[in-house]
């Protein structure tokens, strides 16, 4: 066992060391990191709160119900969704952690080289994963249960028991995880199991939206069909085998809800011995299996020259572009349509503007107490702002990591003969016009579906046009001042201090403009449903908004790149690149 | 063609480079040799454009690498001491990419970089993925892209680390071809044996100061030693230091 605790100190010592070391800005960074976990976190709670009371009351309410405990019937079923749904959770994040902790981690050649034996080095991977993969539906799980607790009112044997039954729980999941990947990658190499993985995981994220969307929830929001909505919930059936580790899980809450002390032992114990014997199992098959996947994950870090081949037809149709410009372009070209991870990520793309679009073909405008012209117009108005929300999520994945996807190969453009501005220019001039042009192609889209007048449609295209340069430019800018040349997966650094921060400023951008706006835009659509003319105050008032809009994404597109620029080239030691004690600065 | 002048380069409190001044002409072949932190690689990165001093400044060909960057590095050819790439492209794009980075693609572009490649013995692998590349193979690559461009100065770290026997004699002789022809090289190196034979003087820096330049003749009369390898020049200057410390 000493030797597994060998293995983890690293880790161990590396979290302790970034906790307790402190850097100009981890305040701010840990604040707003921290007030949004809470946000998220009470707002969980309130939702699960609020609707448990709702069971409650609407089951008095509704004599055809007929059942005075058809509350608790509600409660139970909701419980048993929530435990499938972090089952399934648990499960996904658990292969794609496992996958590259035990099997794609750049330090496993060094693991692999020490006299320990490949079952030990399973073992510690496997409790690392374990405390990656669980951490977060653990912390996110406590507001739910705790809405249940108050709900109906226990003590705290019921907390602790839920603490009991969520440790197997995660523990189970984690193993069943590491069994899949440690069998899928005898017949997979774990690169190419991993792109898989991603596709399939964003394909089901996609299917299950699109049924649900399909289904056409807003039908549900009828306070004629509550009623109906609450006896179907409550015959909806989830998977409830007995040998799941949710179903354990499940049961051990569930009696310990009701106060049956001798169910929730007997749940307990089956989940304890199931996590255990599920652990053993990956342990005892580790020793045979574990070493053959490592090996065979070696074999499939080759792309197939399928996407070298696209991606050169590609670049061979930049003849008009030259030097510099035509070195990155034609590398970040090349780059993306070889690197297969990007490939889900179009298709979830793809598939979620597809799912927008949808969404303003079925609103149920015809129910609206509002004139349905009326509100297309409102609505097209505010589609700016959603539209160019949409815009930041895709920068967010696509611009943000822009600089980062450099990856330790950077030095090679600080070393060339080229500016750091020029080189962020050119990043920019590579992402802006497909996002401009996809962004235009909502709008327009969207306005078209809503039958919306020339006057808003005209002002929805100038406004997105004006704003796509500020929301490219933020992305651009602060992947440039927060970048993460070393990490493993680039695309993550978005969820670090400089990601939400891109996040919260597009948020304000986007609010600002949309706000400066509408006060003229309702007075001239207004004046318009009377067919009268504005008066020169409105287009006075109009002016003044536009030039104020304007000077917003003017400030949006020069201000972030400024940072950007500002901060990368202040030098590497910023980001981690050539930091003192960095292994490239030791090494001399 | 090289001068650094009073460069000095902190991480914080640590003391990297510290004061360095030595000028190298056109042609000469330059070794820097220095213990493990001794700040070799900093200078080299300076010399690079890859890092800022703290104080101090580089200029190359006339032109100061602060003041004139783009300049300055359009005659640099840069090697680094590890071989990070771009593994999506192959060797042959990554030539080109590099060409026209340093704005010399030309027309005989396609034949000057497959000279290249053959002169390192990767022709064969050009059109395949950089990531399908071995260690040395990456750092031939690398050496091909310093030179596509025909760069006045070459500033190289570590430059037989990852080869084999055969390419370490290769890259011997085209470095002194190099030299010959009126390029000036500007060596890091931990390989004594390398700098002794290849490089016209030697600068030995330690704890982040320049301790001792010149011929290898003259630093065996600093070091007031008889033996004939600068192993024990080399040794007797940074114990010196050290015991001085």
């Amino acid at each position: 066992m000493n030797e597994v605790l060998f293995l983890l100190a690293p880790r161990y010592l590396s979290v302790r060391k970034s906790l307790l070391s402190r850097e100009r800005g981890d305040l701010v960074k840990f604040a707003l990191f921290g007030v949004l976990g809470l946000a998220f976190w009470l707002g969980i709670f309130f939702l699960f709160f609020k609707i448990l009371n709702y069971f409650n009351v609407a089951a008095v309410e509704d004599q055809a119900v007929g059942d005075p405990n058809f509350a608790k019937i509600l409660a139970v079923k909701l419980l048993s969704m929530v435990f499938t749904t972090f089952f399934a959770l648990l499960l996904f994040s658990g292969v794609v952690t496992t996958l590259s902790k035990l099997y794609l981690a750049r330090d496993l050649f060094l693991v692999g080289s020490l006299p320990v034996s490949h079952a030990k080095v399973f073992l510690a991977r496997f409790l690392e994963s374990l405390v990656d993969s669980s951490w977060m539906i653990f912390i996110y799980a406590t507001p739910v249960f705790l809405s249940y607790g108050m709900v109906f009112h226990k003590g705290l044997f019921f907390y602790a028991n839920v603490f009991l039954a969520m440790v197997p729980f995660c523990v189970s999941a984690a193993a069943l995880s590491a069994l899949v990947v440690m069998l899928a990658v005898l017949v997979l190499p774990a690169s190419r199991f991993r792109g898989i993985l991603v596709f399939l995981g964003v394909s089901a994220f996609v299917l299950i939206y699109l049924a649900l969307r399909l289904a056409r929830p807003e039908r549900l929001v009828d306070p004629d069909s509550a009623a109906s909505m609450m006896r179907y919930l409550a015959s909806l059936s989830t998977p409830e085998s007995l040998f799941l580790p949710s179903t354990w899980a499940f049961d051990s809450v569930r009696e310990a809800l009701f106060g049956n002390l001798s169910g929730v032992l007997f749940a307990d114990a089956l989940a304890l011995s199931g996590a255990a014997s599920l652990v053993f199992l990956c342990y005892w098959i580790s020793g045979a299996a574990y070493f053959r996947g490592v090996s065979k994950a070696q074999e499939g870090r080759v792309s197939s020259p399928g996407p070298v081949a696209l991606a050169r037809w590609r670049t061979r149709r930049l003849p008009f572009i030259r030097g510099p410009v035509r070195a990155l372009a034609a590398k970040e070209i090349r780059t993306f349509f070889r690197d297969t991870t990007q490939w889900p990520q179009l298709f979830l793309m793809a598939a979620l503007i597809g799912i927008y679009l949808y969404n303003f073909k079925v609103l149920p405008l015809e129910r609206s107490p509002i004139g349905t012209a009326y509100l297309k117009n409102i609505l097209a108005f505010l589609n700016m702002g959603l539209a160019t929300f949409v815009l930041a999520a895709l920068s967010a994945r696509f611009v943000f990591p822009a600089v980062s996807l450099e990856k330790e190969a950077f030095w090679i453009v600080r070393a060339a003969p080229v500016s750091m501005r020029t080189f962020l220019l050119i990043k920019y001039a590579i992402y802006f016009p497909p996002l401009l042009v996809l962004t235009e192609i909502l709008v327009v889209a969207t306005n078209i579906l809503l039958t919306v007048t020339p006057f808003l449609m005209w002002v929805s295209v100038i406004t997105v046009g004006l704003m796509v340069p500020g929301i490219v430019a933020l992305g651009l800018g602060l992947g440039a001042a927060y970048p993460d040349f070393t990490s493993e997966n680039p695309l993550q650094a978005v969820t670090g201090f400089g990601g939400l921060l891109f996040m919260i400023l597009s948020a304000i951008f986007i609010a600002t403009v949309v706000m400066v706006e509408a006060g003229p835009v309702y007075y001239i659509s207004h004046a318009g449903f009377h067919h009268s003319a504005p008066g020169p105050l409105t287009l006075l008032w109009l002016g003044g908004a536009g030039v104020l809009v304007l000077f917003c994404c003017a400030l949006a597109v020069v201000l972030p790149l400024r940072f950007g620029l500002k901060r990368l080239s202040e030098g590497p030691a910023r980001n981690g690149e050539n930091a003192p004690g960095s292994t490239s600065r030791k090494k001399d | 063609m090289i001068e650094l002048s009073h460069l000095t380069k902190h991480y914080g409190k640590v003391r990297a480079v510290h004061d360095l001044n030595l000028k190298v002409g056109r042609g000469e072949i330059f070794g820097f040799i220095g213990p493990n932190g001794a700040g070799k690689t900093t200078t080299i990165k300076m010399m690079g454009g890859l890092i800022r001093p703290t104080a101090g400044r580089v200029s190359v060909g006339g032109a100061d690498l602060a003041r004139e960057p783009e300049k300055a590095k359009k005659i640099i050819g840069f090697i680094p001491d590890r071989p990070f790439l771009y593994d999506k492209l192959t060797g042959m794009e990554f030539l080109r990419f590099t060409a026209d980075l340093y704005g010399s693609p030309g027309k005989d572009f396609p034949e000057k970089a497959a000279e290249w490649l053959t002169v390192f013995s990767i022709y064969d692998w050009g059109n395949e993925l950089i990531e399908s590349y071995s260690h040395g193979m990456k750092q031939r690559l690398i050496m091909c892209a310093a030179l596509i461009h025909d760069p006045e100065v070459l500033v190289v770290d570590e430059p037989m680390v990852g080869l084999d026997p055969r390419a370490i004699r290769l890259v011997k002789d085209l470095l002194r071809g190099l030299a010959d022809k009126g390029v000036t090289l500007f060596l890091s190196t931990h390989t004594l044996e390398v700098a002794q034979n290849l490089c016209h003087r030697i600068g030995i820096i330690h704890r982040g100061a320049l301790i001792a330049m010149g011929t290898t003749g003259d630093l065996k009369t600093m070091a007031g030693v008889k033996e004939e390898d600068l192993e024990a020049v080399f040794l007797r200057l940074t114990e010196t230091q050290q015991e001085a410390a």
